[in-house]
């Protein structure tokens, strides 16, 4: 077997890259002149689903799946503008989104870990309960609770640290959007978790042969419990970040469809669904090239709902090449 | 003659794998095709059968030249695979798996079930295969899937069959009813090629013999014209590797305690086993020496009794525990057990030790690849780059860097369960060099294996299974292929 050329190897390895440029200047064209704050808005845009993508990512690599994301982003930022109602508190909001947002994991994670139930099934059926308690509780706790809403969560604007929150949520540190900022702070860490320590090494390896992992002394049912409920922490993130940038959570449209933009994101930034193989920063690339399409449909004043068919069509436009490339290249290669 | 391959180039990448290599063999012939790993055996098979293409020569069978083979193509002519890992679907019936895309149908196109049981059961009465045609697959043994996918290629006349280590996980009663049927068979003017690294069955099998050495062709002939000393020195270039080299060694104190130990596929286990010894268990497929080992690790439960290391009752079912107790075990089934594939060769080794001292929570990377440099000169792997995919080295190097894995824990006692399986001859002498070595340096080994002379060449004691339970424990010197057969088909009480 002949030494593969480190342009070419990188080059495979960082495909995603090159996607998001491709689109990146499909965007550059059709925008009328692209500005600092125009590109600075993709990092606020890509906030949410970029993390949320990261879960899903940590699960992905152990070979499972997590459908419930979405309605955990649903249920815990309606019930992250209730605490943050009650207690005025941001710190206190965010601790809530996190532990909640862990616990709702936790519960995924045990069933699939431990109880061996597969997780498409467990995340199918807490993905539906997620959002039935989001829009349940939103209609049936006393009104001023949810900020006098009839069917949305919404923060109290009197409260005195309202403005704190919202200007966490949509202002800038040195014209970067500080929720963009906690993106790429989330992507290092799960990119130096993933790459450079123990624990990264057992999730890929338990991707990769599940049963060589627990050969190797790995704790498979704890650790896929352990990445569980990492994504529903990380879910938490996600809806704490949603709140502030909103100042409000409606529990029947927040982060639907959000299990299937993060999958797609993954699947762009080259994680295998099988587990094993991709990296964070794959992830990373895949929501924002998602959300320069979002921005490319608006420039060119297309209507938004043919916005999923384009995505989906990217989709498998660059599977495709990713699988038909190799494949090519042995039949008229040498 | 039936099957003629001449002057047959191949090479990937532009690294040629077979150079100008020939075969050549006669209507009703068992015919040994041998050579290390890595000797272009299975390329040339898959030359033969269509999955790559030849990159020249020629190839002849049953008087046709064959040009642009594809495997449907060579499978109409006559030539069946039986591979190693055996092609079945598991959730069907025998029957189904046998007529599958071959199904006998009605005019408006319904399967005829009972045509097709009916014909199944004419084929294995014909052979003397004892299978429920109705049966699922998944429900019969290795030999009897073995024996399945052989009368497949038979039910639909194929004239050659490819046998790809067919004995590897069947014990001696299997064998000999696999070789009655090749035998029968042979009659009937079927010919096989016969792929083994064992050299007693090629031996009892084979009529002829054709000899590889990195993808060259090295010599043919009758195998009553050759001794296995000779074979063996065709197949490495010199038969230095191969001299013996037991010596005895200093051991210590006890160190592994089992009492009365029972579980899964095992009974009132007693063994004492010394720091420095090598322990050799064996016994046939199914006896009870893999379940013991598999038991000790963690992976199964033990039922009753208990196990002591240094003193200590390691608690159970726990792989993590047991390794923190200073075991190790090299587990056998590598692809299943050993391989993670999507990681290099230097996260491979270190994955077992990672989960040793999983509290420093960061990797140091340069740490890492010295003790790697370390292993790889120690246990002499070829390997180009630690960052290489596990994938890209041979079986035999896989297993070094497996080998490489649990020595970094700093286990005492390791638990090798058939190291040497689907490794060639060269590879498994280094290990055995190697165990031996490990032993003197003050390791405790247990080795599982059912090739008897393995364990005559390497273990200090070994213990016969029967049924479950040590029915001998028989000292180095009393070591021989016949008394272990002897006990470990329970002949002696018989």
């Amino acid at each position: 077997m002949t030494k593969k050329n480190p342009l070419t190897k990188a080059l495979s390895q960082y495909s995603f890259i090159l996607v998001f440029i491709a689109i990146f200047i499909v965007y550059a064209f059709t925008s009328n002149g692209l500005t600092w704050n125009g590109v600075m808005n993709i990092f606020r845009h890509s906030a949410v689903i970029g993390i949320i993508g990261i879960g899903m990512g940590m699960v992905c690599l152990t070979g499972e799946i997590d459908l419930s994301v979405g309605s955990m982003l649903a249920l815990i930022s309606g019930f992250a503008v209730v605490i943050f109602n009650l207690t005025g508190s941001i710190l206190v909001t965010l601790l809530f989104c996190l532990a909640f947002g862990a616990l709702c994991g936790c519960i995924n994670g045990v069933l699939v870990g431990y109880v061996k139930m597969p997780a498409f099934i467990v995340t199918l059926a807490t993905m539906l309960i997620y959002r039935s308690f989001a829009q349940y509780f939103c209609q049936h706790i006393p009104k001023d609770l949810c900020g006098g809403g009839s069917s949305v969560y919404r923060m109290v604007n009197s409260l005195s640290s309202y403005q704190t929150f919202y200007n966490f949520g949509n202002g800038k540190i040195a014209t970067i959007p500080i929720v963009g900022l906690v993106l790429i702070l989330v992507v290092a860490v799960f990119t130096y978790l993933t790459t450079s320590t123990k624990f990264g090494k057992k999730v890929y390896a338990i991707g990769s042969n599940e049963k060589g992992a627990a050969m190797n002394g790995i704790n498979v049912d704890l650790m896929k419990t352990v990445v569980f409920v990492i994504t529903g922490a990380l879910a938490g993130a996600g809806a704490f970040l949603w709140i502030a940038m909103n100042a409000s959570s409606d529990p029947a449209t927040t982060g639907k469809s959000n299990e299937m933009y993060a999958i797609a994101s993954a699947v762009l930034g080259g994680i295998s669904m099988s587990g094993g193989r991709g990296k964070c920063l794959g992830i990373l690339f895949g929501a924002m090239s998602y959300t320069v399409i979002d921005k490319i449909i608006v420039a060119l004043k297309m209507d938004s709902l043919i916005n999923d068919a384009i995505k989906g069509i990217i989709l498998l436009v660059v599977i495709l090449i990713q699988l038909a490339g190799p494949r090519l290249k042995e039949k008229f290669g040498h | 003659m039936l099957l003629e391959m001449k002057n047959i180039d191949k090479a990937f990448n532009g690294v040629p794998v077979l150079k100008k290599v020939q075969l050549e063999v006669e209507r009703g012939e068992v015919h040994a095709l041998l050579g290390e790993n890595g000797a272009g055996k299975s390329t040339l098979m898959n030359v033969l059968t269509g999955v790559y293409p030849r990159d020249g020569g020629t190839v002849t069978f049953d008087g046709q030249q064959v040009e642009h083979a594809t495997i449907k193509k060579t499978e109409e002519m006559g030539i069946a695979f039986v591979h190693q890992e055996l092609n079945l679907f598991n959730d069907m019936t025998v029957w189904e798996n046998i007529f599958l895309g071959k199904e006998i149908v009605s005019r408006l196109g319904r399967c005829n079930k009972k045509e097709m049981i009916r014909k199944a059961s004419e084929l294995f009465s014909q052979l003397d295969v004892k299978i429920d045609p109705t049966e699922k697959v998944e429900n019969l043994k290795t030999s009897e899937k073995q024996l399945l996918e052989i009368s497949k290629a038979l039910f639909f006349k194929a004239k050659l069959l490819i046998l790809d280590e067919p004995t590897t996980a069947l014990n001696n009663d299997e064998i000999d009813h696999l070789f009655q049927i090749i035998r029968n068979l042979k009659k009937n003017g079927t010919s096989f090629i016969f792929i083994s690294h064992k050299m007693p069955e090629i031996f009892r099998i084979s009529d002829r013999y054709t000899v590889f050495r990195n993808g060259e062709y090295i010599a043919s002939g009758s195998i009553r014209e050759i001794t296995p000393e000779e074979i063996t020195k065709l197949l490495v270039g010199n038969a230095d590797s191969f001299r013996d080299i037991y010596e005895e060694r200093e051991t210590g104190e006890t160190i592994l305690k089992l009492r009365d130990y029972s579980g899964p596929g095992f009974q009132h286990i007693n063994l004492d086993i010394k720091r420095g010894q090598i322990v050799g268990l064996t016994g046939l497929q199914g006896a009870g020496s893999s379940e013991l080992m598999q038991c000790i690790f963690g992976i199964t439960r033990g039922t009753g009794g208990y196990i002591e290391m240094e003193g200590k009752k390691i608690p159970p079912s726990s792989t993590h525990k047991t390794m923190k107790a200073g075991i190790a075990m090299l587990a056998s089934n590598r692809k299943e057990n050993s391989v993670i594939p999507d990681m290099s060769l230097l996260e491979n080794m270190y994955l077992a030790e990672h989960t040793l001292s999983a509290k420093q929570f960061p990797i140091h990377r340069k740490k890492e690849q010295e003790k790697y440099e370390k292993y790889r000169q120690m246990l002499n792997i070829k390997a180009q780059d630690s960052s290489d995919s596990i994938l890209s080295l041979s079986g035999g190097n896989q297993q070094k860097v497996f080998l490489a894995r649990w020595l970094n824990t700093n286990a005492d006692v390791l638990l090798l369960d058939n190291p040497t399986q689907g490794i060639d001859v060269g590879a498994k002498a280094e290990i055995y060099k190697l165990i031996l070595q490990l032993a003197k340096e003050g390791k405790t080994i247990l080795i599982n294996t059912l090739e008897i002379p393995e364990i005559q060449k390497i273990a200090d004691y070994c213990a016969v299974f029967y049924e479950g339970r040590i029915v001998k424990i028989l000292q180095h010197e009393e070591i021989t292929e016949q008394t272990v057969m002897l006990y470990s088909t329970n002949a002696a009480e018989a």
